[in-house]
């Protein structure tokens, strides 16, 4: 079986749980559902209101504050389907010493972290939420979309998830240091760039901007993509991917010296909960 | 499970090899005083922990060795380094011809591990839910994963709650199903880090004669450890003893009883409430006319006791001390002798 397949049939595994998680009572199912879509109008009804009163916010009109937030649900979706049961949240998984049931299993470290958190049904609600609030301020805009501009849409989409998933692998391996101290830290990097992911950040000192492009990358989770994409400002839209590279090369390099780490102290704590559940 | 052909070594080799292996992890220590808060901060005491030291260790295939050991001796860090969590700091670890660390995923799928507090379940899941998973992340052959599940239904009598809530499982039950998960792949050689903690006396034997019957039946290498000697003495030929991070002891437990004497209880029942002078023997106590001793019979036989005893004997009861005592007694031995060389 080549490495693809192998994903598949592990994602496959893991989307038959989650069906027969979110399928075991009715009730259960239904509630699951409109709670979720409910918080994910409500994570994006402030900044909406505010584009609605001012009839935009900025050089931004409403309609493309809305697709903006719609490439943010999309992006918050995309992490909740992929990566649950605390992949996101590594420094749990790591500060709780839960590790180790990664290590014992017949697969690279990589694949493991890949497959185990996808929830294809229950945690789909914030993509399918995110998916109408874009599609309609597409209709709105009356945009003409190329194929073209949906394949840089769609790369810009990946770069975005990467950038966060590589934010919280990056300060989530001071866990491996720190495992009581950090095992929220990942929880808390994530919460930033999800607070913050929805605003417009026009108008911010040059010095603040430069650190939520860098330090702080939480612009470009949709604000910095989504100007590129609706022909705000010029038209830079590999500088995303590139920054989704950097990023990722930096997680990778802290999450690998974690594990050489944990390799030689292990974990003098276990707690059960997280990563199953 | 040490089927022909699976793999190049024969039945008779060594399984696990632990050559000269060092395990030393560092602890941070903090003083309490205040004016001590810099230092707790930029240069703290380091404290350096010898969990194993120069442990050498073979186990050959298809035998139950128990792994024993007060607690902080370096037990569970043997599983570690076995189960390819921890890497050693020196020394080499080889089983099954591999390098855990190095071979990690070849290595896994040939060995079984459980830790006692720990669950492979998925909590909110039916037990029959992490069985399919199972299946997909070790890749066993649907015709192998049938067979098997037939086989640990029957041996661990899981199908009573294949179809429950792993979360709703009692410790028995969630331990039983923890086990069977674990031979699914039919590995070569268990690892089992006190799979016995907290479950009760009934779930214990089930769990027992299942370890024991997997072993004489598909002939699977087996590594315990646990802190219920009596179990460790009902399931495994071999004890290897740990201590402080040394190898303290590596035999079959009538050795271990001969090293540390052949510790035994004697009861007499006399006709006078005060108990009978007899030298050899260690007084615990009386109740009524019934006396009770300790004594080694390797120093002193019964016949020569009881010729000592004056008085007329009503009955007599002896029995070899729990091998839970003889442990309790060899810890305090070991903790003599180093406060002894400290002093």
């Amino acid at each position: 079986m080549n490495t693809l397949t192998k994903l598949i049939a592990r994602w496959r595994v893991q989307a038959y749980l989650d069906f027969m998680w979110m399928t075991r009572d009715f009730r259960f199912f239904f509630i699951n559902i409109v709670s979720d879509i409910i918080l994910n109008l409500a994570g994006v009804a402030a900044v909406f209101l505010l584009a609605e009163r001012f009839q935009g916010i900025g050089p931004w009109s409403r309609d493309q504050i809305v697709f903006l937030l719609g490439y943010a649900a999309l992006v918050r979706g995309l992490l909740d389907m992929g990566f649950s049961y605390n992949v996101l949240h590594i420094s749990r998984r790591i500060g709780r010493g839960q590790m180790d049931h990664l290590l014992v299993q017949p697969q690279p470290l990589w694949m493991g972290l890949l497959a185990e958190g996808f929830m294809p049904f229950s945690g789909s609600w914030s993509l399918i939420a995110g998916m109408g609030i874009t599609a309609w301020a597409i209709h709105q805009l009356g945009m003409a979309l190329t194929a073209s501009w949906w394949l840089i849409f769609f790369c810009n989409l990946v770069a975005s998830c990467a950038i966060v998933l590589a934010f919280s692998f990056a300060w989530g391996s001071l866990a491996f240091w720190a495992p009581v101290a950090a095992e929220e830290i990942s929880s808390r990097a994530v919460n930033f760039m999800y607070q913050l992911k929805s605003f417009p950040l026009d108008g911010l000192s040059a010095f603040m901007l430069a650190n939520m492009l860098t330090v702080l990358p939480v612009g470009f989770v949709a604000w910095y993509p989504c100007r590129q994409l609706l022909g705000i400002a010029p038209s830079h839209l590999w500088h995303t991917p590139l920054v989704a590279m950097v990023f990722s090369l930096i997680a990778w390099v802290a999450f690998k010296k974690g594990m050489q780490h944990y390799e030689q102290t292990g974990s003098q704590r276990y707690l059960g909960w997280g990563h199953r559940s | 499970m040490n089927k022909p052909g699976r793999n190049a070594t024969s039945a008779g080799d060594i399984a696990v090899k632990l050559s000269e292996v060092d395990k030393i992890f560092y602890q941070r220590q903090r003083s309490e005083k205040i004016q001590d808060v810099f230092k707790n901060l930029f240069r703290p005491n380091i404290r350096e922990i010898r969990a194993l030291q120069k442990v050498d260790l073979r186990i050959r295939r298809g035998e139950i060795v128990a792994y024993a050991g007060p607690n902080g001796a370096g037990k569970s860090t043997t599983v570690k380094l076995l189960s390819s969590v921890l890497a050693p700091t020196s020394g080499s670890v080889q089983c099954l011809g591999m390098n855990p660390m190095k071979d990690r995923v070849q290595y896994v799928k040939r060995i079984g591990v459980v830790f006692g507090q720990r669950t492979e379940l998925w909590w909110d899941q039916p037990v029959a839910a992490s069985f399919e998973w199972k299946r997909v992340v070790w890749e066993i052959p649907r015709a192998r994963y049938d067979a098997m599940l037939g086989f640990v239904k029957d041996l661990l009598g899981i199908g009573e709650f294949f179809n429950s809530l792993a979360r709703q499982l009692s410790l028995g039950q969630k331990m039983r199903a923890d086990l069977a998960l674990m031979l699914m792949h039919e590995p070569e050689i268990l690892f089992l880090d006190e799979p016995t903690i907290g479950v009760d006396v009934l779930a214990k034997r089930n769990i027992l004669d299942f370890i024991k019957n997997l072993n004489r039946e598909k002939g699977v290498t087996v590594m315990i450890t646990s802190h219920d000697m009596d179990e460790l003495e009902q399931l495994a030929g071999r004890i290897v003893m740990i201590d402080k991070g040394r190898i303290a002891f590596d035999g079959d437990f009538r050795q271990l009883r001969r090293q540390f004497g052949d510790r035994r209880h004697l009861t007499i029942e006399t006709a006078s409430t005060s108990p009978p002078r007899i030298s050899g023997v260690q007084f615990i106590g009386s109740k009524g006319n019934r006396h009770h001793f300790t004594f080694d019979a390797a120093q002193t036989p019964i016949p020569t006791l009881l010729a000592q005893v004056q008085t007329r004997i009503h009955d007599i009861e002896t029995h070899r001390m729990p091998i839970d005592d003889v442990i309790a007694d060899m810890y305090e031995h070991w903790d003599a002798n180093r406060e002894g060389v400290r002093e």
